[in-house]
Formats: structure tokens, C-alpha cells, sequence
């Protein structure tokens, strides 16, 4: 424990105190906060006197009173969430007011959280931070948060890795900014730090997957955000940068995104209940070779001919076979929520239950959630918050393999004319392909159970409070634990299996996980005549995580018994993680006269990742931003908010836990244990990676309110960047991890909101987002080093001075017999748009809505086709060969007429060695992301048909409706190895997408 | 304002913090692994025996490909067909990386056994530094034949540009590191500190230990052509013409936690199998030869991949816990034979040879002439190590790659394998 940052934090506040002179008279002030729309009351609105820390919070009929003393006049500040903050001029002959707010439909007035515990008005804001709320998060059902977030906010690039149950999905903000480095961003739910981790489920012992070309595991888990239940959530922000996030230090390298759950608001007691249901069926297909009966000789000799000719010429489309299914899916919410002054409440339960596209597959996610506000007192108020989920998915095999028995494997290699269908339940084994896929699917078990609790609470007590300033102490505490369970069950009498000295095999993997964290902070308010706030805030934080990982493998199994020791054989695997993490922060916020915003800030941190575990590294943060609308210069009504910012900020990225250790590891035989260097030497100073961020940009409010305009540049400068340096195995080691290098990543984000329409009849929100980002190596201490892919022929990453991290290369020379560089991962530019349109009829209210995801370029290494090849089962196998759908590179040593003559599957598999971009392919794709049709039920109907109920919506929706590509694989979207920074975009034949389509009904008590 | 009230309320939340954080040390041991430290060095010794399987049977198929003894029809991988058979291995690729780290990992194992060693004293330093040496030697023998005119590292600092020793330096210093063992085992006493796996019975003792010294010595001797030296080494090593054929030392396998099974083993009646003999080890055989007769299975229907065929499964093994051999009297006879025939003494060639032809169902021969006698040596060598990892590294040192067969427009033998990328500065 840091023993010398107890006393700081206190030591400054008392410094800051001052002592409050109270002045006698004033305004007193009765009211009431009503919705301009339908007139009905607002409570917990926020009535503030401007310039003061004197406010209030309406009841719940949305009325207040409030007490100006000693002043002759005042404006009044009167916020809410969702509705447009409006400033009122209040004087003493003021005793009653009514105040109409109308919505936010462009959240202008939005407020976000800066720090541990303080937050700003968006509008005063200095950094671009991205929110969503529950109705943008959630127009159609998701089935994890993070495929709700995809296509809806600028900068962040939401990638699933694979379409399998569950997911896998790659949460990215601003682009690459670590080689070997944690991706993902952090997530902070309800104040308090909650795990992402993807743990392996083993499978890769079934699969071999990680045996001979990569040794990464490639089990493509599910990241554990996806726990979350999408349908708790208020509101999500998202801190891109390090500029923004500096705060969170070390773990902040790839952003934070902060996400807060639904409460209980004062008042009648609220219900809502909504039914989805619908289901999921195959996106897109790859299609398949249609064979003649010469053709089934050429590829597969005599047996090839007798298959064809005793099956007839059959044609059977494994792909309708194999991903046909239409998986129904169910989800039942319940919420309630309600309170009254003192103690607010929110209770939800969450029955997902989902098929997928491959018989014996799907996710079920149960949630249960129950948030609680309380007073205690005058000066203190609780919330906690607890969680508990289970959440369950059954993956099927798929993806990469060395076993041929994943499902894209096994299909590569099965040709339409042949028959591996079941014939009075006896599968038959398969001539070509050690597996017969259909059997597999149908016995063959990939479950993952999660049972999680998470729990936080915060506890704020209010040490001072004056007129001109407040003291407040806020603990904010939480756990997060959850247990998982794998289970990998690859019965003896499968194909490949009963071939084995012993036949079946059974894994069963657990992780039990704790992340824990605690933050003190003190906040201080004060306002300096009327004109100056300043917020100070400093606070302490501990963070631990222990994690232990055992999986047990056994083979042999005794038929129909599942059991790991119901086997002849097995293994046992153990690995634990322990991380402890202090850290301190001090913040401070000055704003004068709404007009200018500053920021300063500085956090320290040290971990026990590091290799000096007691050394705190400081993230200091600088910002600033000027309301130019606000001065009295500004003539220009038609621009009603013209915002100029800028930012600065560091973060860092922890190194993996084991980095600094060389460690021996297990080599037995002959029941003896044994011990052998692990392949990796220990770095006994490694640090973590360093991120400084620069950010410009400016923010409009423009045509009247209606529309806003949001443009941000940012620069990240990263050193010390994480790399594997590679040792000559002759030292016995392989690498070791060494800081050594430098990237700088920029980028340009601008989001466009408008609101052409908007009658009492008919409103149309729409909204364009638009990013790029791009990144370069700038130094390097290595050699240049080739990462990510399987080995340089079969396409890789190229990582040297002055190249993008993510440029592709493979077998590909020049003239020179320089390496082409192929394309890069890295999408030209993303873009999206969404419109909401809203009618207002007699017979109810309408909305439609829909949002479309566009990605320019961004290559993709599709090995699935090279499986196709292989297997002489592509879909354009005999398309005639030529330069262009070879995708040959023009200043290349291979060209067309190496390949006269040849169709395209025999032409890429003759230059495989000499050409690596045929299989490198184009990843543009247009997907409707989401859709939605929502009818409301007219409010009088149901007032006087249905009493005691608020509304009744019945809606339409589909997920990934559409996809537009020239992409041959399933989707764009892929990554075999899952959520690293470079080795995406890889395609193995994943679990492919599909599109999902429900019918809802909402009703409201 | 309450000061003392604060200041309670502020240091009972850092309490329950602690409590809630599990406020524990910063600096803590790897919660995984020992390290070299507190690790016993027996505990190195039976790391190294089982690190000396590691990836072995990925250098034994690439040999084998390459010697054109087998192919290996991996639909998951294309290399097995492709490059190593078209002369054109990738340096990054892991059909060369994977067993040449393997090699060096037993061969660091080793150094830190002599480092260990250094705290023992007499008999028990003696038995480490004979066993670690040894092994070294051996350890680094595999992967001078893989990449033989392009050397061996023996610089272990890590430093990339520390260069390549030259072949013959790597045999001088190979010849020394089993020199120094063969030494120490002298002064090792009846029986070592630790023990060694399954695969040396027989030959667990030092003494008995030194004889598989002496018997990798043959082996190195012969390589360079050092027939004389060879004959002496074999002296004192297990070779017998009257003892059986398999007698030797082996890597074995097993099931248990932690162990390794034998990857080259595969059901030759699956419905694919992935290791097939070359069609030529039938057309090529002697009828009646029982050495293929027991090492291969003829399917009946052939594979055809990659437009390669075969219908020949490799049955060298009969599961997958069968032993690998690492030396054993069937070469030993032969490196005596080809010793002897290089020398001129025809008859005493003849007498090995002969022992061998036997134990296959073969006739004598009588060796009349220098040039037949080679040839017929040739003919042994094939089929009594087939698959073994010897027919390539043999062809080499007889200068008869080119009499490998080839079986596609493109394909080449390989000569010897290129430096790993991993080993050379600037890649």
C-alpha cells in the first residue's frame, strides 16, 4: 500500500476549504418541471441557481421549492436527463414558476462523467467522449452489449471474431495501439471495474488447432463483457482516448467505457415487461463446386468417380444441411421500478434462450439485478448494485484445426455429390475427410457455463455543505466473481475418434475469477463569485484480480459416459493470475462563467505486472475547452453552440502478468516429473506501454437546435510499446517481452445529428458517423518481425519502421526480390448512418428505424478458401484463372500467364509459395445493422381500455439484415485468433454470421 | 465540521478496502512455475529426457519426406507436400524451427544441469556432467544433420549475430562434448544420482551409459568418414551380432500427466492416414524381406493427395506409446559393416551384414567386390532403419541425393535445410 498518498488527498481539501458567510433574504421560489410534450411532471429534475452550488431536485410530481437567500436576482439552471437544460431569470417578486423542458434529441445538454467521481455538462466537455442510451443502444434485441454498440458510435469498431454463440467480439477505440499489448478497453459498470477476460475453453487439445502453424490458442472464446444484460442499461459512454481516460492510467491504453445501469426514479411504481421473440438463419453462404462425373475423378480418382456415379450425381448443399437451421430465439424482460424520496429501487430479470444456425448450438442468458438508492440521513446516500447472471453457450467446433473435424474444415473437404446424411442413425464415415461433420455436430459438446455475481456499491457522504461550496467523501467498492465452466465432450464412436489408441476424449475446464476494487475519493465544489467552479477531486484506488484456471483431459472415454474419469487416460492443466494494482488520482476542473473549461489531472499507478512492482508511472491529463457561442460577441442566433476543444492526455497498458518471470515448466515421462525452460525468458524490467494523446476538435449546435456537428482529430503517440522480441533458440529461450518500440496512430471522427422534422405529428432524427484511423510504426529496437498469421505464405503481419502494423505480406516478391506489401487490415474509412422516424396518429404512434454500417477496405486473409482449394470444393474452382480475380499485385514476380490456362482453384493452389494474394481479399462490406418498425397503442385507447396500463408497443425488428460485400468467406468480420491487435482478419471458416428477426411486445404498468 | 468524525469514517473505509482488496504484497513468486533456482536438478535431468521428444517426430517426417521414405498427406498443412519437397523450405516455417528449438531447449536443460553439477561434488558430478554431455552432443547432432553445410549455432548467449559454427567445427566440438562424457562416466561410480527414463534400460549405469556414448561416437565418426575411429568407438559401445537387432536406446512415450505420446504412430486402417511409405520402398524391396513386410501395411485402396499416391502405411509403431529408437544394434552393425567395406575388410562386412539379412528373412550375401558390397550396404541401411531418420542424412554424405526419386514436374531433394530466420541478424 502507497502509505504516502494516505494523507494527501486530505491535507488539500482541508487547504481548500473555506468557510461560508451566510447572507439573510433572498428569493424564495415554488415550482414545478413539466415535459413540453404532454405536460406531465418531471422528478428528480435538477434546478440549480447558475453560478452557485444552491439547487434542488424536484419531487415526484416534478415540483420543487427552492430558497435563494441574500440574492435580489439569480438565473436558474433547470436540467434533466434526456430533455435540453434550459436557464431561467429568476428575481424576488419570482414566487411561482412552471418550467417546460422538451427532449434531447441531439444531447446537447447531455452530462458525462470525467473522473472516479465527478462529471461535466457535455456541453462544456474537452474531449469527444461517444453516449449512448437505452433507446440507441437497443432498438432491435442483442444478444450480447457489444453487438448492440456496432456501427453506432465514431471511433469505435465493433468486430466479431466469430458468429458463434456468444460471440467473441472485438471491441476497438481509435484504432491500433499495442502489438502485444490487452485490446480491450475497460469496462467500468456503476463506478467500479468489471472483468473482460476470454478465457480458452481447451479445445484446442480436441482440434490441435494451436499445434503446428501458430501456437496461439485459437478456442475463440467469448469475452465476458458479453455477460452484461444489454436491457439494464441507461447509458453508455465511451472514453476513446488517452486524452479522455487518463484517469483510469495504466489500464486505459484502449479506452474506458463507462456504463451505468437503470434506477428507480420517486414516484408510481413503475413495470415494464417486454416479449421478443424470433430467430436466427444463415447471412450469407459461400456456395460450393458442382461437380460432373470427370470432374469427381480428377479430384478425387476412381473412389471419386463410384461415389458420384452411386449417388446419381446427387447435389446436396452442406451448407443448408450444416448451417440451415432457423434458431428460434426467446427473450422475456422484466423491470420494476419505483421509490420515493428516500429509498429508489429497480429490480429486472432477463430469460434469453437462443438457437443458432447449427443444430446443437446456442446461448441462453439468465440476469437477474437489483439496484438500490437510499439516504442515509441528511448527508449520506447509498446505492448498490448487485448482478447475478448465468449465462451458457454451446459453440459447436469450428474455426481453425488440424484435425479436420470443425465443421468449415470438414465441409472444405465434403463435395456435393457426396452422401455423409445419417441412414437409420448410422453415420457413414467419410472417404475424404477424417470426420464426418454431421456426426460431430450431432454428438460432439462445446459448452461454456458462466455463473457471475457482481456487486458494487458506492457510499456518498456530504462532509460540507455551503452556498458557495461542498465537501463530499464518496467510496466506491466492488466484486466481481464469476465461475466458469467448459466442457468438451468428443465421443469414442465419432470417425476420427475411434481411429485413436483412445478413443474419446473429455475436457473439463474451470475458472474461478475475482476482480475486486475499492476507490476513496473526496470531491471538492466551489464557487468563487459566481463566475469561477472550481471541482477537486482526489481519491485512492486499489485493484485486484486472481484468477485460476485448472482444466482436466481425459481420453479413452467409456462409451456413453462423459465423466473425466469414466476415461482410460489424463491430463491435468493448472494456470493462476494475480494482479494487484494502487493507484492515486488528483483532479482539477475550473469553470469560468461557462465559457472556458479547464482541466488538469495526474494519476499514478503501479501494479505487480510491472516488473518494479512498487514504482508508480503518472498519467497527467491537460484540457481545455471555449464556449465562443457563449460570449457576448457571438451574433450568429443560427449557431446557437459553437465549441472549440482540446486535450491532453497519457495512458499506459500493463504488461501480461507473467511477463517478468523466467520460469521452468513441466516436461515429465515415464511418471516422473521433470522440468524444462519455458520458451519465453523473463524481463525482469518491463513497464507499461505509454500512450500520449492529443485531441482538437469543436462541436456545433447549428439550424436552430436542429442539427449538431461534431469533428475531432486526434494523435496518439505510444512507446514503449510491448514486444516479443525474438531470441535464437539457441540460447534455449525463443523471446522475451521487451519494451521497444513506438507507434503513432491519428485519426479524424466527425458525427452529424439532425432533426430536419420535428412536428407534434412527425419527428425524424438521423445521424451520420464517419472515421478513419490509421497508424505507422515510427521506431522499432528489434529487427522487423513478421506477426499473427500462420507463416508468411499463408499471409502475415508485417511489423517495420514506417509500415502500418496491420499491413499484410505473404510469399509475394518483386522484381527485386522485395517482399509486396498486400493491403492492409485496417479499414480506408468507416461510416454509418441511422434515422429514427417518429409518427404521431390517432390510432398510435409509429417509429422506424434503421441503421447501416459501411467498412471501405480493410483486407482479410481468407484461408477458408485456400481449405476450399484444397479440399477442390471452392465455389469458383473452375472459374477461369486471371490477374484480377487472382488478385495479383502488379509489380509481382507471378503472372497470369504462369497460370495460362488454369482454372482459379488448381491456378491459387500451383502458386501457393510464390503468391499469397489470392487468398487476400477485400473487406468492404454494407450491413443493415438493425431495423425496427415499433407500433404504439393510441394513450387513450389504452387509458380506457386497459387500466393501470402506461403503454403497449408491439414491434418488428431484425439484427444484420443485409450484408453487401465482395467478400467470398461468410463475413468480413472475423478473427481467428480472437481479440488481438495484430493477427486479425484471418479467416479459418468460423461459426458463420447470421442475421436474427423478432416480433416484440412491450407492455408498460 | 466534524474533523475527528471524518477522519474515523475515512480510515474505516481503508480498512474494509484492504479487507474487501485483499491488500497483499506487491511483489510476489511466478504463482505458476519454479524457477532455476529451486529447481532440483533431477528434476532437470528428467526434463531433458522428455524435452528430447519434443517435436521429434516433426523432424523425423521431414527426413523422411525429404529422403523420399515417406510422405505426409496433411490436408491442414500444405508444407508437407509442398515445400520440403520442392527444395524450397521456409526459414521461418516450423517444419525447421519447431525441432531445431526443441533440440536447443534440452541443450539449455543441459547447460544448467553442468551448471548444477558444479554445486555436487565427485562421483555424483561426474554421472551429471557424463549424462548432460552426452545428451548435448546428441541433442546437437540432430540438428547438424538437418542443416548440415550450413552449421550449427554453439554460441548459447542469445546474441543473433554470434555466428555459425561450421560443420566441421560443430563435429569437433560434438566429438569433444562426448569425449568429456565418456571421461566422466569413467569416474561416475556403479550407479548415477538420478534417474533415467524406461528407454535406457540396460544401459542406465554409468557404465553402461558410456556404452551409448561410445555407440552416438560410431555414429559421428562414420558421418565424417572416419571409419577407423568409428570401429574403435564401437568397441566400446553395446554393438553385438548376436544380440538382438532392437537392442538399444530409446525415446518412450507415455500417457501419464505431463507426458508425450508417440505422434508418428497412426491406425493404418483409418480411413485416412496422414504418414505413407514412398511407393518406391515396395517396388524397391527384396521379395520375402520381412523389414518391409513389419514396417508398412498395404492398403487396399491408395490415398491420392496432392498428387502424390501411396497405399503404404508406415507401421514402425503399433500405437501410440510405442518407443522411437535413438541408437540401437541393427545401425550399429551396419556403421561396422560400412566402416569395414570403406577399410576393404569385405569379410568381416560381410559377417554384419549378414547378421542383419538374417534377422530379416534374407539369404547371406557374399560381398565379392568393394563397389557391391557398398551397395548392398546401401540396400540394409534403408530398410533396417526405415524411418528412422537416417536415409536422407545418408544419401547426402554418399553423394546420391540425386538418385532420390522424383515424383512431380516440380519437385527437387532438398539438400540441407537453410538457417532458421530466427538465428540470422536482419530477417
Amino acid at each position: 500500500m502507497g502509505k504516502r498518498f494516505h494523507h494527501t488527498g486530505l491535507f488539500l481539501f482541508f487547504l481548500l476549504l473555506f468557510s461560508a458567510s451566510l447572507l439573510a433574504q433572498g428569493i424564495k421560489i415554488t415550482g414545478r418541471v413539466i415535459d413540453k410534450r404532454d405536460g406531465s411532471g418531471l422528478p428528480g429534475a435538477e434546478v440549480q441557481v447558475k453560478g452557485t452550488l444552491i439547487g434542488t431536485t424536484t419531487d415526484i410530481d416534478g415540483a420543487f421549492i427552492l430558497e435563494i437567500p441574500g440574492r435580489k436576482e439569480a438565473v436558474l439552471q433547470v436540467s434533466y436527463l434526456g430533455y435540453k437544460t434550459v436557464e431561467i431569470p429568476v428575481d424576488e417578486s419570482t414566487t411561482r414558476l412552471t418550467v417546460e423542458l422538451e427532449e434531447d434529441v441531439l444531447k446537447t445538454s447531455e452530462v458525462v462523467v470525467t473522473g472516479f467521481a465527478t462529471s461535466v455538462k457535455k456541453q462544456n466537455l474537452a474531449n469527444a467522449v461517444a453516449t449512448l442510451d437505452e433507446k440507441e443502444l437497443l432498438p432491435a434485441p442483442a444478444q450480447t452489449l457489444e453487438r448492440a454498440l456496432a456501427g453506432k458510435l465514431p471511433g469505435i469498431t465493433i468486430t466479431q471474431n466469430t458468429g458463434a454463440p456468444g460471440g467473441g467480439i472485438d471491441v476497438n477505440l481509435r484504432g491500433v495501439s499495442t502489438i502485444e499489448g490487452s485490446t480491450q478497453p475497460l469496462y467500468v459498470i456503476d463506478g467500479v471495474i468489471v472483468n473482460d477476460d476470454a478465457v480458452q475453453s481447451g479445445i484446442d487439445l480436441v482440434t490441435k488447432a494451436a499445434g503446428a502453424g501458430s501456437r496461439n490458442p485459437q478456442g475463440q472464446p467469448t469475452n465476458r463483457i458479453a455477460d452484461i444484460n444489454p436491457n439494464d442499461i441507461e447509458s453508455i459512454e465511451v472514453l476513446k482516448g488517452a486524452s479522455a481516460a487518463a484517469i483510469y492510467g495504466s489500464k486505459a491504453a484502449n479506452g474506458v467505457v463507462i456504463i451505468t445501469t437503470k434506477r428507480g426514479a420517486p414516484g408510481k411504481v413503475q413495470v415494464d415487461f417486454s416479449q421478443t421473440m424470433g430467430y436466427n438463419s444463415l447471412l450469407k453462404k459461400m456456395g460450393t463446386r458442382r461437380f460432373t462425373e470427370q470432374t469427381a475423378f480428377e479430384q478425387y480418382g476412381q473412389q471419386g468417380r463410384d461415389i458420384f456415379r452411386q449417388n446419381g450425381g446427387i447435389y446436396l448443399d452442406y451448407e443448408d444441411i450444416m448451417y440451415g437451421e432457423k434458431g428460434f430465439l426467446n427473450e422475456t424482460f422484466l423491470s420494476v421500478r419505483g421509490g420515493g424520496d428516500k429509498t429508489r429501487f429497480y429490480v429486472s430479470g432477463l430469460a434469453r434462450n437462443e438457437a443458432g444456425i447449427i443444430k446443437n448450438t446456442g446461448y441462453k442468458k439468465y440476469s437477474i439485478r437489483f439496484n438500490l438508492d437510499q439516504k442515509i440521513g441528511s448527508r449520506g446516500d447509498l446505492s448498490v448494485h448487485t448482478n447475478y447472471i448465468r449465462t451458457e453457450s454451446d459453440r459447436g467446433v469450428t474455426g481453425n484445426d488440424n484435425t479436420n473435424i470443425t465443421f468449415g474444415f470438414s465441409l472444405a473437404f465434403t463435395p456435393s455429390f457426396l452422401d455423409i446424411r445419417p441412414k437409420n442413425g448410422v453415420y457413414p464415415d467419410h472417404p475424404f475427410n477424417p470426420s464426418n461433420p454431421l456426426h460431430t455436430r450431432d454428438v460432439f459438446i462445446n459448452n461454456e457455463r458462466v455463473d457471475r455475481t457482481i456487486v458494487s456499491s458506492k457510499f456518498r457522504y456530504s462532509l460540507l455543505t455551503r452556498t458557495n461550496q461542498t465537501l463530499d467523501f464518496i467510496v466506491l467498492a466492488g466484486v466481481d466473481n464469476y465461475t466458469m465452466r467448459h466442457r468438451v465432450i468428443s465421443p469414442p464412436e465419432l470417425q476420427y475418434e475411434r481411429r485413436s489408441t483412445f478413443p474419446g476424449a473429455s475436457l473439463l475446464g474451470k475458472t474461478l475469477n475475482t476482480n475486486s476494487n475499492l476507490y476513496l475519493n473526496l470531491v471538492h465544489h466551489y464557487s468563487a463569485s459566481g463566475q469561477f467552479l472550481f471541482t477537486t477531486a482526489a481519491g485512492l484506488q486499489y485493484e485486484s484480480q486472481t484468477q485460476d484456471n485448472s482444466l482436466i483431459e481425459s481420453r479413452g472415454l467409456i462409451p456413453t459416459q462423459t465423466n473425466v474419469d469414466q476415461a482410460a487416460v489424463t491430463n491435468s492443466y493448472q494456470d493462476r493470475l494475480i494482479k494487484r494494482d494502487r493507484g492515486f488520482f488528483i483532479q482539477e476542473e475550473i469553470n469560468i462563467g461557462e465559457k472556458y473549461f479547464f482541466t488538469a489531472g495526474l494519476r499514478g499507478d503501479a501494479s505487480s505486472a510491472n516488473g518494479d512492482p512498487n514504482k508508480y508511472y503518472l498519467y497527467p491529463k491537460v484540457n481545455g475547452s471555449v464556449l465562443l457561442s457563449a460570449f457576448d460577441f457571438w451574433k450568429f442566433d443560427a449557431i446557437s453552440s459553437f465549441k472549440i476543444r482540446a486535450a491532453y492526455g497519457a495512458t499506459g497498458n500493463q504488461p501480461p502478468a507473467n511477463a517478468k518471470y523466467t520460469s521452468l515448466v513441466g516436461s515429465n515421462i515415464d511418471g516422473r516429473a521433470g522440468l524444462i525452460p519455458s520458451r519465453r525468458r523473463g524481463s525482469a524490467d518491463i513497464r507499461p506501454e505509454r500512450t500520449v494523446e492529443f485531441e482538437t476538435g469543436t462541436d456545433v449546435v447549428f439550424l436552430n437546435g436542429r442539427a449538431s456537428l461534431e469533428l475531432t482529430y486526434y494523435r496518439q503517440n505510444i512507446t514503449d510499446l510491448f514486444l516479443i522480441a525474438a531470441l535464437p533458440p539457441s540460447s534455449g529461450f525463443t523471446e522475451e517481452f521487451i519494451n521497444g518500440g513506438s507507434m503513432r496512430t491519428q485519426g479524424f471522427e466527425a458525427s452529424l445529428a439532425f432533426t430536419p422534422i420535428q412536428t407534434k405529428t412527425f419527428n425524424w432524427f438521423g445521424r451520420i458517423n464517419f472515421f478513419k484511423t490509421s497508424s505507422v510504426i515510427t521506431q522499432l529496437t528489434t529487427d522487423p518481425f513478421n506477426k499473427g498469421g500462420f507463416a508468411t505464405f499463408l499471409g502475415t503481419f508485417r511489423i517495420e519502421e514506417g509500415l502500418s502494423p496491420t499491413s499484410i505480406i505473404g510469399a509475394d516478391v518483386d522484381a527485386n526480390g522485395n517482399t509486396i506489401i498486400l493491403g492492409d487490415a485496417q479499414p480506408d474509412f468507416q461510416m454509418s448512418f441511422n434515422s429514427d422516424f417518429n409518427f404521431k396518429f390517432g390510432f398510435g404512434d409509429f417509429s422506424f428505424y434503421f441503421l447501416w454500417d459501411w467498412r471501405q477496405g480493410g483486407k482479410v486473409i481468407n484461408l477458408g478458401k485456400l481449405l476450399t482449394d484444397l479440399g477442390g470444393t471452392s465455389a469458383d474452382y473452375e472459374d477461369p484463372a486471371t490477374a484480377e480475380n487472382l488478385h495479383l499485385p502488379e509489380n509481382g514476380t507471378v503472372k497470369e500467364s504462369d497460370v495460362a490456362g488454369m482454372t482459379l482453384g488448381p491456378a491459387r493452389l500451383n502458386l501457393l509459395g510464390r503468391t499469397t494474394a489470392p487468398y487476400v481479399e477485400d473487406g468492404t462490406f454494407l450491413k443493415l445493422r438493425e431495423l425496427s418498425l415499433t407500433y404504439n397503442l393510441p394513450k387513450q385507447w389504452i387509458s380506457s381500455h386497459l387500466p393501470n396500463v402506461s403503454y403497449v408497443r408491439i414491434g418488428l425488428s431484425g439484427r444484420n439484415l443485409l450484408m453487401f460485400t465482395r467478400y467470398s468467406g461468410y463475413d468480413p468480420e472475423v478473427s481467428q485468433f480472437g481479440n488481438v491487435a495484430i493477427g486479425r482478419a484471418i479467416d479459418t471458416i468460423p461459426y458463420p454470421s447470421s442475421r436474427s428477426f423478432h416480433l416484440n411486445l412491450s407492455v408498460g404498468l | 465540521m466534524k474533523r475527528h468524525k471524518f477522519l474515523f469514517l475515512f480510515l474505516s473505509a481503508i480498512f474494509l478496502g484492504s479487507l474487501l482488496t485483499g491488500c497483499g504484497e506487491m511483489e510476489f513468486p511466478d504463482p505458476n512455475s519454479p524457477d532455476l533456482e529451486n529447481a532440483p536438478v533431477s528434476t532437470l535431468v528428467t526434463g531433458a529426457l522428455a524435452g528430447m521428444r519434443v517435436d521429434y517426430a516433426i523432424y523425423l517426417r521431414t527426413v523422411s519426406i525429404v529422403g523420399r521414405e515417406a510422405y505426409y498427406f496433411e490436408p491442414a498443412d500444405p508444407r508437407y507436400t509442398g515445400e520440403i519437397m520442392r527444395a524450397n523450405p521456409d526459414p521461418g516455417g516450423f517444419l525447421l524451427n519447431r525441432p531445431w528449438t526443441a533440440r536447443y531447449q534440452v541443450v539449455a536443460n543441459c547447460r544448467f544441469i553442468l551448471e548444477k553439477a558444479q554445486q555436487t561434488s565427485g562421483e555424483t558430478q561426474a554421472g551429471l556432467e557424463g549424462f548432460a554431455k552426452t545428451i548435448m552432443a546428441y541433442q546437437l547432432l540432430l540438428n547438424l544433420n538437418y542443416l548440415d553445410e550450413n552449421g550449427i549455432k554453439l554460441d548459447y548467449s542469445g546474441d543473433i549475430n554470434a555466428p555459425f559454427a561450421t560443420k566441421a567445427e560443430a563435429f569437433a566440438y560434438i566429438e569433444n562434448l562426448l569425449d568429456e562424457a565418456y571421461t566422466a562416466l569413467g569416474n561416475a561410480g556403479s550407479s548415477f544420482s538420478f534417474t533415467l527414463s524406461s528407454g535406457f534400460a540396460g544401459f542406465d549405469t554409468p557404465a553402461t551409459f558410456r556404452q551409448f556414448n561410445r555407440a552416438l561416437m560410431a555414429r559421428v565418426k562414420l558421418y565424417q568418414g572416419k571409419y577407423q575411429e568409428a570401429l574403435t568407438a564401437l568397441q566400446n559401445s553395446f554393438v553385438d551380432a548376436s544380440a538382438p537387432m532392437d537392442k538399444g536406446v530409446y525415446l518412450v512415450y507415455g500417457t501419464g500427466l505431463g507426458d508425450q505420446v508417440n505422434e508418428i504412430y497412426e491406425d493404418p486402417q483409418a480411413d485416412f492416414v496422414k504418414l505413407m511409405a514412398h511407393p518406391s520402398f515396395e517396388t524397391d524391396a527384396e521379395a520375402g524381406d520381412q523389414r518391409f513386410a513389419t514396417k508398412v501395411y498395404k492398403r487396399s485402396v491408395a490415398t491420392q493427395f496432392d498428387n502424390l499416391t501411396s497405399d503404404l502405411a508406415v507401421t514402425i509403431t503399433s500405437s501410440d506409446v510405442d518407443p522411437l529408437p535413438i541408437i540401437r544394434n541393427e545401425e550399429l552393425l551396419l556403421i561396422r559393416a560400412e566402416a569395414n567395406i570403406q577399410l576393404g575388410n569385405l569379410s568381416a562386412a560381410q559377417a554384419d551384414i549378414n547378421a542383419v539379412r538374417a534377422a530379416a528373412g534374407l539369404s547371406a550375401v557374399t560381398l565379392s567386390d568393394q563397389t557391391s558390397a557398398f551397395n548392398q550396404l546401401v540396400y540394409e541401411r534403408r530398410y533396417s532403419l526405415f524411418l528412422e531418420g537416417h536415409r536422407w542424412v545418408d544419401m547426402r554424405r554418399w553423394g546420391k541425393l540425386d538418385e532420390l526419386p522424383l515424383d512431380r514436374p516440380d519437385d527437387a531433394v532438398l539438400q540441407y535445410m537453410p538457417r532458421p530466420e530466427t538465428e540470422v541478424p536482419g530477417k
